[in-house]
């Protein structure tokens, strides 16, 4: 459990120290994740690079497309004031994590290659279709979110890459997002199963226009829940409607039981957040638009 | 009966609030002495397995380490409570996932956590016993298959899985049963929890050049342990030195030898001190939990609610040693009765080997399983025979001046009140059928355990005033109570008082922060001692003033009569210079309840003394879908017998409660294959402040003859009635029944599921 | 292992270590600078005793390397008010009963300080919220939620009171 501690002030200097120490290395952000695998025994690195010094990671930017650097804290997406209102999800995904010691710290980046399925955050991005940017030795590349993560602690980024930033669209007009959570108690936890949804509804405010669901914590990643967004496609958004893209969503899902909850649960969970998800949406765009 | 008093009955801050809100109050987790060395536990991650081989040798090499010793290392001492099951170090068998094999000291904590991965364990493992079905099983293995020979409690009953069995029997069950009009029979289960104390269980030792050791650990028993170390390290008492300067918490999880035999034996092998601290895997993996139970409830009752006959069994996993098991399956068969009653019983109470971590004392023991099972069995009742749970409480319930199970006379009896006034609080009569949501109640009782306490009281010339106890100070408010009761008594102010405690060298005896007793014992010693401070400092002032004792009185600090007057300070100075001091000893000893010896068989724990009683009740919400329960207001009403500080008691009311709602609704050590699997903070899941609701507490006074003021113990109680109250509440709200604990939204939303289908 | 010299700036005073790399802020309070005040525990993350102020943000201390903590202003319990004075957070909580055991008091205090920095007119649902990583097994919260919002009312009351800001 003992490491040497480098601080670079430069992403170039960040990506140089990643690729010397290759495997032996591991960036540190907010600690939160790999603090924990360390003291645990479950990751052993011989360097750790601290990001905290490395400029240009942690601007949130809102124009046209939203963008957030992988330094942005849950405490600064929790009091953005750009993301109370349709972008609402992405609060609500952000203030439920951990405590406020948690959440002072803990980044958008090394949340989402931490990879966890659970991670709800995470999940918010992928039901905004987020979009990541990575930065490497050979250069700069984008990699969606959806797939980026492929087991649980898994990501297709590169050993020398490092995650910049998170960004996804503009949200379209008649638009509203919402998250909820499941756990064993109201805070500190790991959710047992969690839901976002992306709705747009049509311009008489009725049907569905277009719908992004994503799921965590019942499936080895993150997933979106495409039959149920099909399904909801021109859809009038009734209760019935809702319940039944529940129903699908929950099929779709491939949750394990664990010491926190067994699989049947979780999907009975996704059943029951998935319509509450699309109903919050629904109120807040009615909300917004009236 | 009502007082009028200076000093108890106020809700006074207490008195080492200053330094723990500045942080200067000190730990045993924050106790360090120069040169110390940093000493680990090696452990087990077999549940049961032959010990063939410790290859050390590597270890001992490692810069930094200093010693590394196994059970050869150790006297070959066999230790315990009721049995001497139990040892330092694993000799040849391993007989849990977490039990000490081997134990280093180095000089920083990462060289001794080095040294510990460096030792190799060759062990070969045997066929575990998972839990108390397989340890009953016919041919099951033996957990210790010398059980035979071990030393033990000769009131015991032992039979080779078993070490204990505690049984009431009075009148007939069987007869009982045949006037009964309805039979319930109902099976619950309880998980294991830990106490959760915030601050890790903590020993620094360091010996002397007289062949003395001195301990500082955040025990909760420092007499007890001095006698267990003493018996470790094969020496006599008086080799032993126990001082406590600080507990974080402890809730019983502290009374048992902790980490206080490894610093020492550590220290005697480095001629160093030697500080060792348990980490978070430790405490939920080898720590001393609550016991997991199993409840079998068969109960006869007439068609109008009158209960004839209970027959009762409780299998507690009691884990890879005796422990506290035989006591807490005692108290058991108290519980399985309840404060009702019944005239026909036959209750047992068992207490079971298997291979996993030696299951302990935690806040209540047997009372949050024993009474989750009758109470919900009584609203099962209730609900079959169209009557309101209340009253069929009410029915039931003993009174003053009648028989416990044990035929103890039951004195100070405020269940009534306790029912009635939180029946009344939480809206009992205004219970409409609404979906999703509902009330619960449940009540019981407790004791106030006995056991002597000491205090020395001496009189400072400044006219402060230093009490001397025995006794640890836990979080509970205890010796600030006790504090109270000598200020009350001897005429002097609160901020007068200053506390010394918990030294086995230079503090009377005290058996301990344990069963709800320290401020009742502790504040009854005082009041001893200062009956004879009294009579010194009279006799004093007399002389002094030349005035006759019978025309003298104590007040404010001063002696007064006949227009002249003494300060307490005037009077300490004079002692000092003549007569040694103005200092009093003071002991106390609960007398012995009277009840039925011929009712009771292996019984440790035959009578509850001074029994307090409660009542709690809930009113909450269940989202039909997930299952998760919102408690909108939950109510307890205790029978305290006399708040000697209010505040401190709803305090720990409040706390209990809370504790109490994590058996209920969270909390569980999750075993599988003898193995932890949830052994960290992530996923053993205390609440926190957002699953706590708001606690209105009822102090109800039904003063006991005995206590302080009549004051009754009230620490443990708390504990108890929660999951009951859920449970029953839950029942009300959604008409499923939950007899496992804890009862998660899942296990809900399932059961409402199944309902449905 | 080499140590690093590191430069810490703890309760508005400078305090030069050598320590390794590898070695938590909560560790270095506690063994090299005697700040026994900020609790060890879990070392997780997961209870909050090790809590103290990072720039005036509550953090736990036990997931902080010493070495990214240089030059940051550092607040422990020992540096909220000057000796023999208390801040109006450590006296409601001393009024109101909210103190049992006190091992988890300091990191409370300090959680509860930052969050009344931040939101000088708090109500219940909110201090809960802020307190929900600060675990307590004795007091069952509620004593310590109306300390917390008694002296949010003190303060607003009078802000001089808050004594010594050493760090912030």
């Amino acid at each position: 459990m003992t490491f040497d501690y480098h601080e670079p002030t430069s992403l170039r200097e960040a990506i140089e120290l990643g690729a010397r120490f290759g495997v032996d290395g591991r960036f540190l952000a907010g600690g939160t994740d790999l603090m924990v695998q360390i003291h645990r025994g479950r990751l052993n690195p011989r360097h750790v690079v601290s990001l905290q010094c490395v400029p240009g990671l942690d601007a949130i930017e809102v124009d046209g497309a939203i963008s957030l650097g992988a330094r942005v804290t849950h405490r600064r997406i929790e009091t953005t004031t750009d993301f109370q209102g349709a972008l609402r999800a992405l609060v609500e995904g952000a203030e439920v994590v951990g405590g406020h010691q948690v959440r002072n710290v803990a980044t958008v980046g090394g949340n989402i290659v931490n990879a966890s399925p659970a991670a709800d955050v995470v999940v918010v991005l992928l039901a905004l279709e987020a979009r990541l940017t990575s930065l490497g030795p050979a250069g700069e590349r984008t990699i969606a979110l959806d797939g980026f993560g492929t087991a649980p602690g898994v990501t297709v980024l590169r050993p020398n890459e490092l995650l910049t930033r998170a960004s996804f669209p503009r949200l379209a007009p008649r638009t509203a997002t919402a998250f909820l959570k499941a756990g064993r108690r109201r805070a500190m936890e790991i959710s047992i199963a969690c839901v976002a949804a992306r709705l747009t509804l049509d311009a008489a405010l009725e049907r569905c226009q277009d719908v992004r669901i994503a799921l965590g914590a019942v499936a080895p990643t993150a997933m979106r829940a495409r039959s149920a967004e099909r399904y909801l496609e021109g859809r009038p958004l009734t209760d019935e409607v809702t319940r039944e893209a529940g129903r699908i969503a929950a099929t779709e899902c491939r949750p394990i039981g664990d010491v926190r909850a067994s699989a049947r649960y979780r999907a009975l969970l996704v059943a029951t957040l998935v319509p509450r998800v699309l109903a919050r949406c629904l109120e807040r765009i009615r909300f917004h638009t009236s | 009966m009502t007082q009028v008093t200076r000093i108890v009955g106020r809700s006074v801050p207490r008195m080492d609030a200053p330094g723990k809100v500045t942080g200067t109050a000190l730990y045993a987790a924050d106790f360090a002495l120069p040169g110390m060395l940093y000493g680990r536990v090696l452990r087990s991650h077999e549940p049961h397995a032959r010990l063939v081989r410790l290859d050390t040798s590597r270890a001992a090499r490692l810069p930094g380490v200093r010693a590394v010793i196994t059970a050869p290392d150790v006297p070959d001492v066999r230790y315990g409570g009721s049995v001497k099951d139990e040892r330092v170090l694993a000799r040849d068998r391993i007989r849990f996932a977490g039990q000490p094999l081997a134990a280093v000291a180095a000089t920083s904590p990462d060289a001794a956590a080095a040294a510990l991965a460096a030792i190799e364990v060759v062990c070969e493992p045997l066929v575990p016993v998972l839990d108390v079905a397989a340890a009953l099983a016919p041919g099951a293995p033996l957990v210790h298959e010398a059980w035979a020979s071990y030393t033990a409690l000769p009131i015991l009953h032992r039979d080779r899985n078993v070490c204990n069995r505690a049984r009431i029997v009075v009148g007939d069950v069987e007869r009982g049963f045949v006037e009964a009009d309805r039979i319930f029979e109902n099976r619950f289960t309880t998980s294991s929890v830990h106490q959760g104390y915030t601050e890790p269980r903590a020993a620094v030792a360091q010996w002397d050049s007289s062949g003395l050791v001195t301990v500082w650990s955040n025990t909760q028993l420092p007499f007890e342990i001095q006698t267990t170390l003493a018996e470790i390290l094969q020496l006599p008492p008086s080799k032993v030195r126990i001082i406590v300067p600080g507990i974080g918490g402890g809730f019983g999880g502290k009374l048992r030898i902790g980490m206080e035999h490894f610093a020492a034996l550590l220290a005697m092998r480095t001629g160093r001190p030697v500080k060792v601290m348990t980490t978070s895997e430790e405490e939920l993996t080898a720590a001393y939990p609550r016991q997991p139970a199993i409840v079998e409830v068969k109960t006869g009752v007439t068609n109008d609610g009158r209960l004839t006959a209970r027959e009762a069994r409780l299998w507690f996993d009691t884990g890879a040693f005796a422990g506290s098991g035989p006591g807490v399956a005692s108290v058991a068969t108290l519980m399985l009765a309840g404060p009702y009653r019944i005239p026909n019983l036959l209750l047992e109470g068992f207490a079971v080997y298997t291979n996993k971590t030696n299951f302990g004392s935690f806040r209540a023991p047997s009372g949050p399983q024993a009474n989750f099972a009758v109470e919900s069995q009584m609203d099962i009742i209730a609900d079959a025979l169209g009557l309101d749970p209340l009253e069929l409480r009410l029915k039931n319930i003993v009174r003053e001046g009648e028989e416990g199970p044990t035929g103890q006379m039951l004195t100070a009896v405020g269940l009534e009140e306790c029912l009635r006034r939180a029946a009344d609080a939480i809206g009992w009569q205004d219970r409409r059928p609404e979906a999703g949501r509902g009330k619960g109640i449940a009540c019981g009782w407790w004791t106030t355990t006995g056991g002597s306490s000491g205090v020395y009281v001496k009189i400072n010339p400044d006219g402060t005033v230093a009490l001397n106890t025995g006794a640890a100070e836990i979080g509970t408010a205890a010796l600030t109570g006790a504090a109270q009761v000598l200020a009350e008594d001897l005429g002097v102010q609160l901020a007068d008082i200053n506390v010394v405690s918990a030294d086995t060298l230079s503090t009377p005896y005290d058996f301990g922060a344990q069963g709800s007793r320290t401020a009742f014992a502790v504040g009854n010693a005082c009041r001893a001692a200062v009956a004879d401070l009294k009579r010194q400092i009279l006799a004093l002032a007399s002389k002094h003033l030349g005035v006759e004792e019978h025309a003298l009185a104590l007040r404010e600090g001063s002696v007064v009569g006949e227009g002249k007057r003494t300060t307490l300070g005037e009077l300490a100075r004079i002692s000092q210079a003549s007569g040694g001091g103005l200092i009093a000893h003071g002991t106390f000893v609960a007398p012995p309840t009277p009840y039925d010896a011929k009712r009771v068989e292996g019984h440790v724990y035959p009578a509850f003394h001074s029994p307090s009683f409660h009542a709690h009740a809930a009113d909450l919400s269940v989202d039909a879908e997930t299952g998760e329960i919102t408690i909108h207001r939950y109510v307890v009403a205790q029978d305290v017998g006399f708040a000697v500080n209010p505040a401190a008691i709803e305090g720990q009311i409040e706390g209990g409660v809370a504790q109490g709602l994590g058996q209920a609704l969270s909390e569980e050590i999750v075993y599988e294959n003898g193995r932890v699997l949830n052994a960290n903070l992530t996923d053993y899941k205390m609440p926190t402040t957002l699953d706590v609701p708001r606690v209105e507490s009822i102090l109800v006074q039904h003063p006991t003859l005995v206590g302080p003021f009549g004051a009754k113990g009230v620490g443990e109680p708390p504990n108890i009635e929660p999951p009951a109250a859920i449970a029953n509440a839950v029942a009300s709200a959604t008409g499923v029944r939950i007899t496992t604990l804890p009862i998660t939204a899942e296990k809900v939303a399932l059961a409402l599921r199944a309902r449905a289908t | 292992m080499t140590r690093i010299p590191l430069s810490l700036i703890i309760n508005g005073q400078t305090h030069e270590v050598l320590a390794e790399p590898h070695r938590t802020l909560l560790d270095v309070l506690r063994t090299d600078l005697g700040l026994i005040g900020t609790k060890e525990n879990c070392l997780e993350a997961e209870c909050g005793v090790c809590t103290v102020l990072l720039e005036g943000a509550a953090v736990n201390a036990c997931i902080l390397l010493a070495a990214q903590c240089q030059g940051r202003a550092i607040l422990t319990i020992e540096g909220l008010a000057a000796p023999g004075q208390l801040h109006p957070l450590q006296q409601a909580f001393i009024d109101h009963g909210a103190v049992q055991c006190g091992y988890c008091i300091p990191g409370m205090i300090l959680a509860a300080k930052a969050y009344l920095d931040e939101n000088p007119e708090p109500d219940e649902n909110g201090v809960r919220e802020a307190l929900a990583g600060n675990l307590c097994r004795c007091t069952g919260y509620q004593r310590i939620i109306e300390a917390t919002l008694s002296a949010a009312r003190a303060l607003r009351a009078s802000p001089s009171s808050a004594c010594r800001e050493t760090a912030r």
